[in-house]
């Protein structure tokens, strides 16, 4: 009997890894609204969730079975954060153009 | 022998301090005072002609030393008198025009009130001018030296109200001062390597080429050669007597004197004898120059001096300092008179000094005029009367010698020149018509006038021949020379005399009056026009700048609120140029540098 290993689980991992670099060039690079540094670093913060999600589940490593839920809570105070950061740049300027940004001042 | 010759001169020295005593120990009784200034110096003279004439028969010298003063650790001072060639000679000689010229001050400053006290430092003068002369060490000569200094500050400003001669005479401390460094400088050095500073312990070692530059620095600023030379004209401010004794036969004559007694240490050094002949031949040629168009005159006389003087720093720097001596003694007679005759003049001309106001006093001051011709006469070197002696060996000795040749045609310029000016005291004074007010006391009649000027007459006439005659021959002179060189002094006065008959016929008419050449010599070269602005104006920029932008600029405001606000306003807007908010190319440059650092990584492992 062989041993035969199947590389399904190196497959998932680099679909999920490509999805986070996508998002990852998208939250770098972005023309001019700030909301969409904002919308990739959700799918940076998805991305990674899946991941942890899939190695908990493929490894059988119960101890961190809470490390995606605290991601999540985390991710949750952030997106508030930066939303608040984004309402308060559109009420001075009244849009989210990041070249208005050269004066350093919300 | 030696007894007679050391206690006459020492007694002739007490003699001149015992009016200057009596002044001090019973200051009221003045109106014989003059008077016996007089007759003490004229005793003092003629108890110093014998030891000139026991030197002159046996040849002998002697050094005197009194009175040991200090000693610092190894280092020995004492009082002591060096009476040698040099100063056994020159003591007669000065006694003898000082007591001419304090008989002539009894007539000149007959009316001022404060006559005493001038006689008081004439003789104080005098007893430092023979402390100079007679001095063995270093340290007696400087007293000498700085006596003479103060004494010539104290004379040349004696009519104080007035602002010129005040000037005049801080002029003259200024630049005698300056003169002073050098000489400060070459005690010092000999302090330090010689450890000594008597003649004796000098000059059995060499000096080095900055100690003799010292001693020629000096002479520079005492004997008024080029460059610290305009005090002498100025000092013509002074009274009459003071031209005379001081600024022609003795004061001025010290700073030569001080290099003849240095004459063993450079004799061997070339470099220090060309220095001494140019500076010389500078001064003779530059003085005379000036002396030809001024139409003051005593600051004729004075230029002549000047020039005089220039001929006998050209002498020493030619190593023959017996030549310069001997026009040292010779000179002190004519031009002692040429001033005396001129301080008649002014006087009688109700104090006119210049010479566009004289004329015509040939037949009206006919002893005046006598003596001023014969001593214009001994000036330009006529043969046989006083200045021959000198002068014609020393345009011989120049002529004859191995030396620059500039130099040569410098001293033989200004002997032309001597005889122009000459010329022009006796054209503009005596001859012609007269130019003055018809309403002037002149007359010759006080015996206190006729008296010095004729002593001294006799002594511009014989003392040349009478000098020469008894003293022993020092250094041997070149006999043989070609006619042309041996007559040239004489065919260049003669060409002197020519051209400056000339040159009074066309300037009598003012044919001549606005020419550069006119003005340059007139106003000295421009020389003081430069040299007394710059110094004052630069000590004056640099004080306004040291008190204004260094103390209060710096101190007060650039490290006070000025500064402080400065250095932090630049400092924040260095930083804050930095950030502009460049959000995008602060994540591309994230983005490329976090590839690339990946790529790197991997590649590292070999792992494809």
């Amino acid at each position: 009997m062989v041993l035969t290993h199947d590389y399904l689980i190196e497959q998932i991992n680099l679909n999920i890894i490509t999805a986070f670099t996508i998002a990852l060039i998208g939250v770098l690079t972005y023309r001019s609204h700030l909301i969409s540094t904002l919308l990739c670093l959700e799918g940076i913060i998805l991305s990674l969730f899946i991941l942890i999600v899939l190695l908990i589940s493929h490894s059988h490593i119960v101890s961190i079975s809470m490390a995606p839920l605290i991601l999540l809570v985390f991710s949750a105070c952030e997106a508030g954060v930066g939303l608040a950061l984004l309402v308060t740049i559109s009420h001075t300027y009244g849009n989210d153009y990041v070249q208005n940004l050269n004066l350093l001042q919300c | 022998m030696n007894f007679t010759l050391n206690s006459m001169i020492l007694l002739s020295i007490i003699m001149l301090v015992s009016p200057l005593l009596y002044n001090m120990l019973m200051p009221h009784k003045t109106t014989y005072f003059p008077t016996y200034c007089k007759n003490m110096i004229m005793m003092a003279f003629m108890t110093s002609l014998p030891p000139m004439i026991i030197f002159m028969l046996y040849g002998q010298e002697s050094v005197i030393t009194n009175w040991h003063w200090f000693s610092i650790t190894t280092f020995n001072i004492s009082m002591s008198f060096k009476l040698d060639f040099f100063s056994i000679i020159f003591i007669p000689i000065a006694l003898y025009d000082a007591w001419s010229i304090l008989e002539f001050s009894l007539w000149y400053m007959h009316s001022d009130i404060f006559i005493h006290k001038f006689f008081k430092y004439l003789v104080s003068f005098l007893l430092t001018m023979i402390i100079l002369v007679s001095a063995n060490n270093l340290f007696q000569l400087f007293i000498g030296w700085e006596g003479v200094g103060i004494m010539s500050f104290l004379l040349i400003g004696w009519w104080y109200g007035r602002t010129d001669a005040n000037t005049a005479a801080l002029q003259a401390i200024i630049y005698n001062r300056i003169g002073d460094i050098g000489f400060m400088l070459t005690m010092a050095w000999l302090m330090l390597n010689s450890n000594s500073w008597e003649l004796q312990n000098i000059f059995s070692t060499n000096m080095d080429f900055i100690a003799l530059l010292g001693l020629i620095i000096a002479a520079t600023g005492k004997s008024a050669q080029f460059g610290l030379h305009p005090w002498l004209p100025s000092a013509m401010e002074g009274p009459t007597p003071v031209s005379a004794l001081l600024h022609s036969s003795t004061m001025v004559v010290a700073g030569i004197f001080l290099l003849i007694r240095f004459h063993p240490m450079m004799e061997n050094n070339q470099m220090i004898l060309t220095t001494i002949l140019c500076l010389g031949a500078m001064t003779t040629l530059f003085t005379a120059i000036c002396a030809i168009t001024q139409n003051d005159i005593k600051k004729i006389v004075a230029f002549s001096t000047s020039s005089q003087l220039g001929l006998m720093m050209v002498t020493v720097g030619l190593n023959q300092p017996h030549l310069a001596f001997l026009h040292i003694c010779t000179h002190a007679f004519f031009k002692a008179m040429l001033f005396l005759c001129s301080g008649s003049i002014i006087h009688s001309l109700n104090d006119e000094q210049d010479i566009r106001k004289m004329g015509g006093l040939f037949l009206i001051l006919p002893i005046t005029s006598s003596a001023l011709m014969t001593g214009s006469l001994a000036l330009v070197g006529t043969p046989f009367l006083a200045g021959f002696y000198s002068k014609d060996s020393i345009i011989e000795a120049i002529n004859t010698s191995y030396t620059n040749s500039w130099a040569l045609m410098m001293t033989l310029i200004a002997t032309s020149l001597t005889a122009i000016y000459s010329l022009r005291i006796i054209y503009y004074a005596l001859l012609g018509n007269p130019r003055f007010s018809s309403i002037s006391p002149i007359n010759e009649n006080n015996p206190n006038l006729i008296n010095p000027i004729m002593r001294l007459a006799m002594g511009s006439i014989f003392a040349g021949f009478l000098v020469t005659m008894s003293i022993p021959p020092m250094t041997s002179i070149t006999m043989t020379m070609p006619d042309m060189i041996k007559l040239s002094a004489l065919l260049i006065t003669l060409a002197g005399l020519a051209i400056g008959m000339e040159l009074n016929s066309f300037t009598n008419k003012l044919m001549n009056s606005m020419k550069h050449t006119t003005n340059f010599s007139n106003m000295l070269g421009y020389f003081t026009y430069f040299t007394h602005r710059i110094y004052p104006l630069m000590n004056l920029y640099s004080g306004q700048r040291i008190a204004t932008m260094l103390i209060d600029m710096n101190w007060y405001e650039k490290t006070g609120p000025k500064g402080q606000t400065n250095i932090h306003s630049s400092m924040s807007s260095l930083l804050t140029s930095t950030q502009k908010g460049l959000i995008k190319v602060y994540f591309m440059s994230f983005l490329i540098s976090i590839t690339l650092a990946l790529m790197f990584a991997s590649m590292s492992t070999n792992n494809f």
